[in-house]
């Protein structure tokens, strides 16, 4: 496509870039870019959020899932109310998802837009109410993985940033960075398969899956290359121990938090993870 | 065949898809005759050999009725077509019944599921339908979602955004009914009002009638704002059925080469 002609399709872009505001903007749009990636969640009141929303991204077995069940137990022991997000959890179209996955009879953008209305579902219903009572959210992947996700899928950027115009900024987002192939082990072990989606095999990038894997999360992680950046992620190296990555975020979170003392061990329930 | 590059400077769901090559498409004969698009427009134009004609209106305008005549009409005549209607996918059915039902819908994702429901619409019939050289009927189109998601309170800029993958129509007939006329002709036919319909959600009145009547005020409002910068085809929905049939059917042949839409075999003769 000729870049002329490309350019006349990026109508009214919504960045995702935080901006600063223009200097005729009103105080309360100052606000909202703060708060929001590019506009106002409709009828919600930005000064009623009084919580943390921490985001963990990363690839398929980048470890996100055992640090959010760390992370959980680690705040609640300190007091904090705790409240939790994912992919594909929302009451409203969650399972209709899980069925259109398994049955991979739908197009890119119709799949794209069911993970939007997923994550405006739980953002409405499950985090900005934890937010407006003052809990700590943390979500397991956030719109980073679902913008990638398209994007890689050949969907243009600005569509998908506009999309996300109206999701809540992070406090945090940090990003467990790991290599595809690890990854793949990874993945490999928790299942002894590898999923169709997990090696992004809609994309026909080979016949052989792990190099399907490979590739596609390479692709992935390009994305969140040049997400990072813009979204001030904080990386951890996600190919360290268990125990390491946690301690990292830890800190973090702590001084996020106000928290002094951050040493914590496992309970028995979750030692298991913690290797 | 200028004429048509100018026309092209969208690429339709391509417009999202970056790194797609453009298909080779046919010129269309009637190229000039048809609305250009204009700049800035949030939709991207047309690059196919079909047609899109379109209906939109507040509830009992009268245009559900106007577009099945013109099916008829074209489908009589042996013409290739194929009608579609607003929210019926099969895909995104089930999350929109429960979504109603258990009135967990707010306005983004009112407006996402229904986005994601034409979505499915557009990529797997209208589109390949409109390259494959179709005439497509649609009841209700994205100026619905426009409307009401803008009524909603959602922004006229992340709505433009939400459907820019959306063709542009060669045809939107825009049924106008004066607010009191639609609203009796919608509560006249039906015993009760969904929560969702009435405009429940938006809390303007506790009363669903009084609710729907305020609802449907600032959609036929936002509709109207539409009338320049989305050319629609102004029709008055209060004139008789076959008088507002038969000024349909006149700018649909003015408009539209419908020779090229006749059965297969006739245009080689």
């Amino acid at each position: 496509m000729p870049d002329q002609e490309r350019e006349k399709e990026k109508v009214a872009p919504v960045s995702i870039v935080s901006e600063p505001a223009a200097p005729k903007a009103p105080a309360a749009e100052t606000e909202d870019s703060q708060v929001f990636f590019g506009e106002h969640l409709v009828g919600l009141d930005p000064s009623e959020l009084h919580g943390n929303l921490i985001v963990i991204e990363g690839l398929d077995g980048s470890g996100r899932s055992t640090q959010i069940a760390l992370l959980q137990e680690w705040l609640e022991s300190e007091g904090f109310a705790v409240q939790t997000s994912g992919l594909r959890r929302s009451n409203l179209v969650g399972r209709d998802i899980d069925e259109l996955l398994a049955k991979n009879a739908v197009t890119r953008l119709t799949l794209a837009l069911m993970y939007a209305t997923d994550f405006f579902d739980q953002l409405e219903h499950r985090i900005v109410p934890a937010l407006r009572s003052g809990a700590v959210v943390l979500a397991d992947r956030f719109i980073f993985t679902l913008i990638a996700r398209s994007v890689v899928r050949g969907i243009n950027r600005d569509y998908l940033t506009g999309l996300y115009a109206m999701a809540i900024r992070p406090h945090l987002t940090f990003w467990l960075n790991v290599r595809p192939e690890t990854a793949f082990a990874r993945e490999f072990k928790k299942a002894q398969a590898i999923s169709y989606w997990e090696a992004g095999r809609d994309m026909s990038l080979s016949h052989d899956l792990y190099w399907s894997f490979v590739r596609y999360q390479t692709m992935i992680k390009r994305e969140f290359e040049v997400m990072a950046k813009r979204n001030a992620f904080i990386e951890l190296d996600g190919e360290a121990s268990v125990s390491a990555v946690n301690k990292q975020l830890r800190q973090r979170i702590g001084e996020h938090l106000g928290i002094r003392a951050t040493k914590y061990t496992p309970s028995s329930a979750l030692a298991h993870l913690w290797r | 065949m200028t004429d048509y590059a100018q026309r092209s400077e969208g690429q339709l769901l391509s417009a999202l898809m970056e790194n797609q090559e453009t298909t080779v498409r046919p010129p269309r004969p009637e190229a000039s005759k048809t609305t250009l698009p204009q700049p800035g427009r949030p939709v991207p134009s047309r690059a196919y050999p079909g047609a899109l004609i379109v209906v939109e209106g507040t509830d009992g305008s009268g245009k559900s009725t106007q577009l099945y005549l013109l099916k008829r009409w074209l489908e009589i005549g042996g013409y290739r077509l194929h009608f579609t209607e607003w929210n019926s996918s099969p895909l995104v059915k089930s999350a929109t019944r429960r979504g109603k039902q258990k009135r967990l819908l707010t306005p983004p994702t009112f407006s996402l599921l229904h986005a994601a429901d034409f979505a499915d619409r557009c990529e797997r019939q209208i589109m390949p339908l409109l390259q494959g050289d179709y005439l497509v009927l649609a009841d209700r189109y994205i100026y619905t979602a426009f409307a009401r998601d803008a009524s909603r309170g959602c922004s006229q800029r992340w709505l433009r955004n939400l459907y820019r993958f959306a063709p542009v129509p060669d045809i939107v007939f825009y049924f106008r009914a004066p607010l009191d006329v639609a609203v009796h002709r919608i509560l006249s036919g039906r015993p009760k009002l969904k929560y969702y319909e009435a405009g429940m959600d938006l809390g303007l009145s506790y009363e669903r009638t009084e609710s729907f009547k305020l609802f449907q005020a600032r959609i036929l409002e936002e509709y109207d704002k539409m009338v320049d910068s989305d050319n629609f085809v102004v029709l008055d929905g209060t004139l008789p059925v076959n008088k507002l049939q038969k000024q349909m059917r006149d700018i649909v042949a003015s408009k539209i080469d419908l020779k090229r839409f006749a059965p297969r075999a006739d245009v080689g003769e």
